[in-house]
């Protein structure tokens, strides 16, 4: 099943009742939820169905230079239901203002962005049984291993049939399932004493990966194992590499601050043909790498989903779009309207959010800087951040950084000790002469690496502040 | 209370009969209503929170609990669930009671709001909206402006097999002013937010003076400096202490953690962690703060719990099973980020509680250092026990006086080595509380308060 059934998806159970004026669109989902809880290694509680439905109506109604948006989202589907969300919806249009009045819907029928790998068969038809059996796989792969507990962990599965429709004729919809893992490992015993360390993983995927799981538990152990060990690092200016997981933490969310229409409409995007990086940075957004969580075939209007070359060695080259504001630009959408963004973060269920423009997945292009070993041999003295508390980037200043949470010392060319505590930080972009995470990039690794939502090889900056204990 | 009021006899009756299968049952039904508006001078957008409607029940198998969600707390709606929840117990037959105690509370309570903001419609929250704005709108070199006012109406009403009723109406009112400056390709912003639960009386706290202050605020920080690096004192703004708060021995002392046994607070129950001077609060039953609840999601009324008595770790926040587990009572503090997601044991509204220096006395004693202000966020760190605190500016302290401002930074540090050297805490006068919103780990976002007054010890910083 991999698009909604079509006469009662949600979306279109809505549409078919309206009677108001044109434009309007109305996004629906309709979700099943899955969730098994572990306290230490044993079950702490199982969840699910978690049976949710909803919608939301948006209406445009032009005015002279200017839109009156009203949105209303609901999970009431009876006809009165409807009608109450439609008229608050046309009230709120009634008051509400955007700046053109120039914007076209996306027309069509079916999943009109072609596939788009999104959807997990296997867990999508035995939703629980594919949890249990993981959550098994997880358990047994701490078996034997001294030293290593799981001291509590999450597994949530959304099975989710999206669909579109509008009044330009689009009547489109696709299923999709993410997996949302959250563990926390730990270490104890051995020769450093009582003093326990954890390594806290937070994960989404679009499926389950069961044959991973034993590669994953290495590595988790051996992380947690260097939070144990971990001391503060020194204090001052020096390079530092930062691998795909701690860009993921980064780059998005100054992305979506200063390189989308919305930033260009509140005039402080940044401007394509600008030069906000080093030569070696080429990055775009590509809403079609397979098995993201922010891939689609059609973003949350229902545009199709493409690639977009957002810096072309170091020069701002495009920015993205949803149907608004590319029509308050003159321009045309990059596929770019995604709901459900909450604090940051992506929400399971994305009706109740009007869409936002937001990049897709980062990806980096590789570079020429060699393998891991390489680009710490090019390093020579400096740091490598495994792990940031919390970067939290401001979206406007693009200012980046937090607790190192997991590092590593690089002394002559080598990984040494495991660092832990003290802060990293900077800024994303910066004006032309100032110091910018990008602007001092020294070096890009030659292999990427996913790690939702960046795909990227490890990065050399040459300088970042680190402030530590000595 | 209307559509659940409506809703109450199914759920009621669903109860009754889930209740011949299992000897414990409950049910959460939630309905949110609202309206938000965001103007910047040349947009105006609306967004009335969803007309969501959604119940959970949660039944004790025996071994464990289950959970069903429901998008409606109509007939068929609360049908399904319980018809999911019978076949969980059909499987898992369930004999012994659930641990902990089962709440057999009666509550009904509405927040009470003298001035309602529903009365408020579209057109005068527009008005209003606009209004703030005027009061930046000419100021000297601020590119854009964003006005932010909002009001959501929860309504939750919980049962349960124990013969628990409680049904609490909580509005939470927030209005933010948030001017960008810019120059040469740099963007800062300034922030003035106030929020709280109560009615449209809770926007009067927003003002000019306030509005105009972040507008400097965000011009300034385009010409600030760097922020220094590497282990200083530090004086907290009542902000910045209170994500401190939230963060160490909030998140710390969630009890759930400590029946992981992943928290390193667990074996300090009891014993002196910090200066007689400091003692952290959660409350939830605090009036008209931002995270005022009647009663948490298990039944449990919202109470004040001492985390920390003037320096001694005296207490943790409590759902049943971990009182259960830990031989203390729930604390209420049980909180679901709606009913579409699981309980967990939550803060409420987390601060330091006032102490007795001044401020001046706080940055002379410091001497050398820096002041953080305008708290951003934070994250926990329940294993290893280290805490991060990011605030968006701050000054320098120089020789006993507050001087340059610095753009945003980082604090870390260890929780005990962080409590033990703090040498201030001020009054008062100086005391906040926050509107804020808190994840557990990375999900299931709630709304949290957390303050205090500035509190003065040591930490590594750096630029963030």
């Amino acid at each position: 099943m991999s698009a909604p059934r079509t006469r009662d998806a949600a979306a279109f159970r809505v549409a078919d009742q309206l009677t108001g004026k044109d434009p309007w669109e109305v996004f629906g989902e309709r979700i099943r939820r899955f969730e098994i809880h572990l306290s230490g290694g044993a079950v702490e509680m199982t969840r699910g169905p978690v049976a949710l439905e909803g919608y939301e109506i948006r209406v445009f109604r032009p005015r002279e230079g200017s839109l009156g948006i009203g949105c209303q989202a609901s999970n009431d589907f009876t006809p009165d239901g409807v009608r109450l969300a439609l008229e608050d919806a046309e009230r709120s249009a009634r008051f509400a203002s955007f700046p053109t009045s120039r914007f076209s819907l996306p027309a069509g029928r079916g999943a009109t962005g072609g596939i788009v790998e999104v959807l997990d068969r296997g867990l999508w038809e035995y939703p629980m049984d594919s949890l249990e059996s993981y959550v098994a796989g997880l358990r047994a792969a701490f078996e034997g291993r001294n030293g290593f507990t799981l001291s509590f962990g999450s597994l949530r599965a959304t099975l989710v049939e999206t669909s579109i429709c509008n009044s330009s004729g689009l009547r489109t919809g696709y299923g999709h399932t993410q997996v949302e893992l959250e563990v926390g490992v730990k270490a104890v015993g051995g020769p450093e004493g009582p003093a326990p360390g954890e390594y806290w993983l937070n994960d989404s995927d679009r499926r389950l990966q069961p044959a991973e799981i034993s590669r994953r538990v290495d590595e988790w152990c051996r992380y947690a194992e260097d939070v144990r060990r971990g001391v503060p690092p020194p204090t001052g200016e020096m390079p530092v590499i930062l691998p795909p997981a701690v860009l993921a933490g980064i780059l998005p969310t100054v992305c979506s601050g200063r390189l989308t229409g919305s930033a260009r409409l509140r005039g402080i995007a940044a401007q394509p043909g600008a030069k906000v990086a080093s030569e070696i940075v080429t990055v775009h957004d590509d809403g079609r790498v397979p098995w993201a969580p922010m891939s689609s075939p059609v973003d949350d209007e229902g545009v199709p989903q493409r690639r977009r070359l957002l810096v072309d060695h170091g020069t701002i080259s495009e920015i993205l779009y949803d149907t608004l504001h590319a029509g308050a630009f003159d321009t045309h959408s990059t596929g770019n309207a995604f709901r459900g963004m909450a604090f940051g973060f992506p929400t399971w269920y994305r009706f109740l959010q009007p869409p936002l423009v937001a990049p897709t997945t980062i990806v980096v292009s590789p570079g020429d800087g060699g393998t891991e070993a390489e680009l710490i041999e090019t390093a020579r003295e400096g740091l490598w951040i495994q792990e940031i508390g919390w970067s939290s980037p401001d979206p406007v200043s693009g200012a980046f950084g937090g607790e190192i949470r997991l590092g590593y010392r690089i002394r002559g060319g080598k990984l040494a000790e495991p660092i832990r505590g003290g802060t990293v930080g900077g800024f994303v972009f910066a004006p032309a002469g100032s110091p910018s995470l990008l602007s001092r990039l020294q070096a890009i690794g030659s292999t990427s690496a996913f790690a939702e939502p960046v795909s990227s090889p490890p990065v050399l900056i040459r300088a970042l502040p680190v402030g530590g204990e000595h | 209370m209307g559509e659940l009021s409506d809703a109450e006899d199914d759920l009621y009756h669903a109860i009754a009969r889930l209740a011949q299968r299992t000897p414990f049952v409950e049910v959460l039904a939630e309905a949110r209503t609202g309206l938000s508006v965001r103007y910047n001078g040349s947009l105006t957008t609306f967004q009335s929170p969803p007309r969501i409607r959604g119940a959970v029940f949660r039944a004790w198998t025996g071994a464990g609990w289950t959970e069903v969600s429901v998008s409606g707390v109509d007939a068929p709606s609360v049908r399904f669930a319980e018809t999911a929840i019978e076949r969980t117990l059909s499987h898992r037959p369930a004999r012994d009671s659930p641990p902990g105690l089962s709440s057999t509370a009666r509550v009904d309570e509405v927040t009470p709001t003298p001035r309602p903001i529903r009365d408020m419609g579209e057109e005068e929250i527009r008005t209003f909206a606009r209004d703030v704005f005027g009061w930046v709108s000419g100021a000297p070199d601020i590119h854009e402006t964003e006005v932010q006012i909002s009001w959501l109406q929860d309504d939750r009403l919980y049962l349960n097999s124990a013969a628990a009723r409680c049904s609490q109406a909580v509005c939470r009112v927030r209005g933010a002013v948030i001017p960008v400056a810019m120059e040469n390709g740099r963007a800062e912003s300034g922030r003035f937010i106030r929020g709280g639960v109560g009615g449209r009386e809770v926007l009067s706290q927003l003002n000019p003076e306030g509005a105009q202050n972040a507008a400097m605020t965000a011009r300034s920080l385009l010409r600030a400096k760097a922020p220094p690096y590497g282990r200083l004192n530090v004086l907290l703004s009542p902000s910045v202490t209170g994500y401190f708060a939230h963060e160490s021995f909030g998140h710390g002392a969630e009890a759930d953690q400590f029946v992981r046994d992943r928290s390193y607070l667990r074996p300090l129950l009891g014993q002196v962690v910090g200066p007689e001077i400091l003692t952290i609060v959660d409350n939830g039953g605090y009036p008209g703060a931002w995270s005022q609840i009647f009663c948490d999601d298990e039944g449990h009324l919202a109470q004040r719990t001492v985390l920390v008595d003037r320096g001694r770790f005296a207490g943790a926040l409590h759902d049943r099973a971990t009182a259960a587990a830990l031989g203390s009572v729930p604390t209420g503090n049980t909180r679901r980020s709606d009913v579409f997601s699981r309980s967990f044991v939550r803060m409420t509204n987390t601060y330091v509680e006032p102490g007795e220096s001044s401020f001046d006395e706080l940055v002379k004693e410091a001497r050398d250092g820096v002041l953080l202000e305008s708290g951003v966020g934070g994250i926990e760190d329940p294993q290893g026990g280290q805490v991060q605190v990011k605030a968006r500016m701050g000054h320098l302290i120089e020789d006993g006086k507050v001087t340059d401002l610095v753009s945003s930074m980082a604090l870390s540090g260890k929780v005990l080595e962080f409590l033990r050297s703090i040498r201030g805490i001020s009054g008062k006068e100086d005391f906040q509380l926050d509107t804020g919103s808190c994840g557990k780990g990375r999900t299931d976002f709630l709304p949290n308060s957390a303050g205090g007054p500035y509190l003065l010890a040591s930490a590594v910083v750096g630029q963030a």
